[in-house]
């Protein structure tokens, strides 16, 4: 998980430059007026933003060496590990989640890739550039709690709204796939809040966390295996997902869940 | 303990595991970092941060979407 071309520290320059420029890294500066853009330069005004991973596609389009350059982006852990859960995804009969793995997956290797062809590092704004940072004013901590308090308002209405729709079905399956997408989106733009460096934690303990994630993912894919079929759960071998069935068929179960769902991914959001 | 004892008996233990990590981290001077730690690390590139995101996202897709 370290290491990797599309590992970069948090004392590494910002990609979003870099990928609107096609330059060094911190050469934030759009082209000449008057004069085209040249290959790797995108055109003036253009930005690394949601559409970043399509950029990032077609740039692997492009240049010398486009295999190479495509399996530099399968060398990160990530995208193996969501490669493999978009597989395992889809012959568990959930083909939606599993075309939704592949595209990031796929995005995210030609990111990688890309960011490995010009040599720089796929982080984005550090620690201390934001506008936030500067932005302390006593006048935005108003601003900032009514719109927490809008946002809470707007998840409880959510996870009210959305708990009320039965599992699977497309009232439930179009709110769920837009806020993933919106989240995901927002993650690839770059974190919200500039922060301290990180401090180099130890390896033995990040090993251990790993360990224990490994364990309950084999643990999980045993159950599956021991099903009668990928798509039939069973009593005697059961999933998370078959233990959690009863929990989900009632509307204040599935609410609850939900409100968890979207706490985690405030949590992850904000880190 | 039949096998579906025995299955549910694992996932325990996977959580029993995780909070013992935590409370190792937070209690004593092991070098463990907290949970919480791991995920600001973890959210620190951005090939890290698009694959936490993502497994977020999959398990409300996995849960509720179809």
């Amino acid at each position: 998980m370290t290491g990797g071309p599309g590992d970069g520290g948090p004392a590494e320059p910002p990609a979003r430059d870099q990928a609107a420029t096609g330059g060094p890294p911190g050469d934030g500066r759009p082209p000449a007026t008057g004069r085209l853009p040249t290959i790797g330069e995108p055109p003036a005004g253009e930005d690394a933003g949601p559409g970043h991973g399509a950029t990032a596609l077609a740039a692997g389009r492009a240049g010398p060496g486009q295999v190479a350059t495509a399996l530099t982006g399968l060398r990160e852990p990530v995208v193996v590990i969501l490669l493999l859960i978009a597989f395992f995804t889809w012959i568990s009969g959930k083909p939606l989640d599993g075309v939704l793995m592949l595209v990031v997956g796929v995005s995210l290797a030609a990111d990688a890739a890309r960011q490995a062809r010009h040599g720089g590092p796929p982080e984005s704004r550090p620690a201390g550039s934001g506008p936030q940072d500067s932005a302390a004013a006593p006048a935005t901590a108003g601003r900032r709690r009514s719109l927490a308090l809008a946002l809470l308002a707007g998840g409880c209405l959510y996870v009210l709204v959305v708990g009320s729709f039965s599992r699977y079905s497309w009232p439930a399956t179009v709110p769920v796939v837009a806020l993933g997408t919106v989240v995901v989106v927002t993650g690839w733009r770059g974190p919200r809040h500039s922060r301290p460096a990180p401090v180099k934690l130890p390896a033995i303990g990040l090993a251990l966390w790993g360990l224990v994630l490994v364990a309950g993912c084999l643990w999980e894919l045993s159950a599956l295996l021991g099903q009668p079929t990928l798509t039939t759960s069973s009593y005697a071998h059961p999933t998370i997902s078959t233990l959690t069935d009863p929990v989900l068929s009632t509307w204040a179960g599935r609410s609850i869940v939900l409100a968890g769902w979207l706490g985690l991914g405030w949590f992850l959001v904000e880190r | 303990m039949n096998t579906h004892d025995v299955t549910v008996l694992g996932y325990l233990v996977v959580l029993l595991a995780g909070v013992v990590l935590q409370l190792l981290a937070t209690r004593t001077r092991a070098p463990i970092p907290p949970l919480g730690k791991v995920f600001a690390w973890a959210m620190s590139t951005r090939t890290r941060r698009i694959g936490v995101l993502v497994a977020w996202a999959w398990v409300g897709l996995h849960f509720f979407a179809r």
